[in-house]
C-alpha cells in the first residue's frame, strides 16, 4: 500500500518558535501539556544568521529498538502511515523508552504509558501548524 | 476457520477461538470491562463485561472477555438483565475499591453511587478487586513474582511465600495495568520501592537521572540481545546527544 507521505524536517528553516510542540501537545492531550508533546525543539548552537534549532521526533525506524524490546508486541507499525504506534497491548514496563537510541520516546510515569509520535494517522499536526515551512509532509 | 454470528442483530465475522469482547470491540460495540487487557489471557474476574448470549435454544449471561465465539449465536450487549447484573457487580466491587475513581465513574453510569456492602474484613492492598491483571502481566513478562494467596474472604494478591521476591524486577508493569491503581510504587533517590523491597536503580551515565532498575536492565540485556549501552542513558541525555550528532550532519 502506498504510504500517505513522510514528515520531512528542515532544521535550517526552524526558528525555535515551538508552535509544533504546542500543536502536538494539544492534539494528543487535554489541556495541551507541553511535556506530552511528541516533537521537541533542541537548541543547536549559534549560526551565521542567529541561533540554530533542531526538531527532534520519532524517526519511525525500520529496525526499531523499541519494537524489538517490547515484551508484548505492543508497538505496531501502521502500514498505511509508516508510523510505529503504541497499541492497547502495552503493559507499561517502560523498556521501549529506555532503549530508543535517540531519546525520542518518553515514558510517562503518571500515565504508565510511552509517548511517541504516531504521525497523527497520516496528517501530522505539527507540520500543519509550522509557520516557517520547517516541517513538511511529502 | 471463520465464525459468523450476530451482535445486536448485526452480522459479524470472527476467527474460531477468538473472544467475544475482542470481536465486539473491533466492530465498535461498547462493552465495559475492568479486568480485560489485550495482551493478557482473559480470566473473567470482574464480571462487568457481561452480555446475553443465545445459541442452541439456550440463553445465558456470559462474561464476553473469555467467551469463545460460537457459530450462529445471537449476542445482545445491553438487555435489562445485563444492565441489572452489571450494576450489581459494580456495587459489589465498589465495596472493595471505594477509592478507585475509574470504578466510581463506571458505577455511576449504571446508577450506582453507593454500596450496601461493607469493605472486606482484611485488606492488605486497599482498593484491590482481585482481578489478577497484575499477576497475569508479571507472568507474561516471565517474572512470576505475584500470585493469588489464601482462600475465601482471605484471598489476596501477594508474593509467593510472602517474602520479598527475587523474581520481581521492580518494573512496575503490575501497577501500570491495575484498573484501580492500587499497587503502591515509590521512586526515591535510594531506588524504586514496590512489593516490600527497594530496587537499586541504573543511573544515566551523563546526568545521573534514574533510567530503570538494575534487575530490569540485567534481565532485558539477557533476553533482548540489544547492545548494553542502549540501557545506559536517560531519555533527555540521549536526545541531546542525538541532536548534536544531527546538527553536525545538517550544518
Ligand atoms: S512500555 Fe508498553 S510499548 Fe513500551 S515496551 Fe513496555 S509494554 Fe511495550
Ligand atoms: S514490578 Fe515486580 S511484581 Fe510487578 S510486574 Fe514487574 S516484576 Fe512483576
Ligand atoms: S472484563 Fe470480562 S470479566 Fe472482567
Amino acid at each position: 500500500m502506498a504510504r500517505r507521505g513522510r514528515l520531512v524536517i528542515k532544521p535550517d528553516r526552524c526558528t525555535g518558535c515551538r508552535t509544533c510542540e504546542l500543536a502536538c501537545a494539544f492534539v494528543h492531550s487535554t489541556g495541551g501539556l507541553l511535556g506530552l508533546s511528541r516533537i521537541r525543539i533542541r537548541e543547536a548552537g549559534a549560526g551565521p544568521e542567529g541561533d540554530r534549532h533542531l526538531q527532534m521526533t520519532c524517526l519511525q525506524c525500520i529496525e526499531a529498538a523499541c519494537v524489538k524490546v517490547c515484551p508484548v508486541d505492543a508497538l505496531v507499525r501502521n502500514e498505511d502511515t509508516g508510523a510505529i504506534e503504541v497499541s492497547e497491548r502495552c503493559i507499561g514496563c517502560g523498556l521501549c523508552a529506555v532503549v530508543c537510541p535517540f531519546g525520542h520516546m518518553h515514558f510517562d510515569r503518571m500515565l504508565g504509558r510511552p509517548i511517541k509520535c504516531d504521525l497523527c494517522g497520516g496528517a501530522p499536526t505539527c507540520a500543519a501548524f509550522c509557520p516557517h515551512g520547517a516541517l513538511e509532509v511529502r | 476457520m471463520e465464525r459468523r454470528f450476530k451482535i445486536n442483530d448485526i452480522d459479524v465475522k470472527a476467527r474460531a477461538g477468538e473472544h467475544l469482547l475482542d470481536v465486539a470491540r473491533r466492530y465498535g460495540f461498547e462493552i465495559p470491562s475492568l479486568c480485560h487487557h489485550e495482551a493478557l489471557p482473559p480470566i473473567g474476574a470482574c464480571r462487568i463485561c457481561l452480555v446475553e448470549v443465545a445459541w442452541g435454544g439456550r440463553r445465558e449471561l456470559c462474561t464476553s472477555c473469555n467467551f469463545e465465539v460460537i457459530e450462529g449465536m445471537q449476542v445482545t450487549t445491553d438487555t435489562p438483565a445485563v444492565q441489572h447484573h452489571r450494576a450489581m457487580n459494580l456495587e459489589l466491587l465498589l465495596a472493595r475499591a471505594p477509592g478507585s475513581a475509574r470504578l466510581r465513574e463506571l458505577a455511576a453510569q449504571y446508577g450506582v453511587r453507593r454500596t450496601r456492602f461493607g469493605p472486606p474484613a482484611t485488606s492488605p492492598l486497599p482498593n484491590c478487586i482481585l482481578c489478577e491483571l497484575c499477576v497475569r502481566a508479571c507472568e507474561q513478562l516471565g517474572n512470576h513474582a505475584l500470585t493469588m494467596v489464601g482462600r475465601g474472604d482471605k484471598k489476596r494478591i501477594g508474593l509467593a511465600f510472602n517474602s520479598p521476591s527475587e523474581q520481581c524486577t521492580g518494573c512496575a508493569s503490575c501497577a501500570s495495568v491495575c484498573p484501580t491503581e492500587c499497587i503502591p510504587v515509590k521512586d526515591t533517590a535510594a531506588g524504586r520501592t514496590i512489593w516490600g523491597q527497594t530496587h537499586p536503580l541504573v543511573l544515566c551515565k551523563v546526568c545521573g537521572a534514574p533510567v530503570m532498575t538494575e534487575r530490569q536492565r540485567a534481565k532485558a540485556i539477557a533476553k533482548k540481545g540489544l547492545p548494553e549501552e542502549y540501557y545506559d542513558f536517560c531519555e533527555s541525555c540521549k536526545q541531546s546527544t542525538a541532536s548534536k550528532r544531527f546538527a553536525s550532519i545538517v550544518w
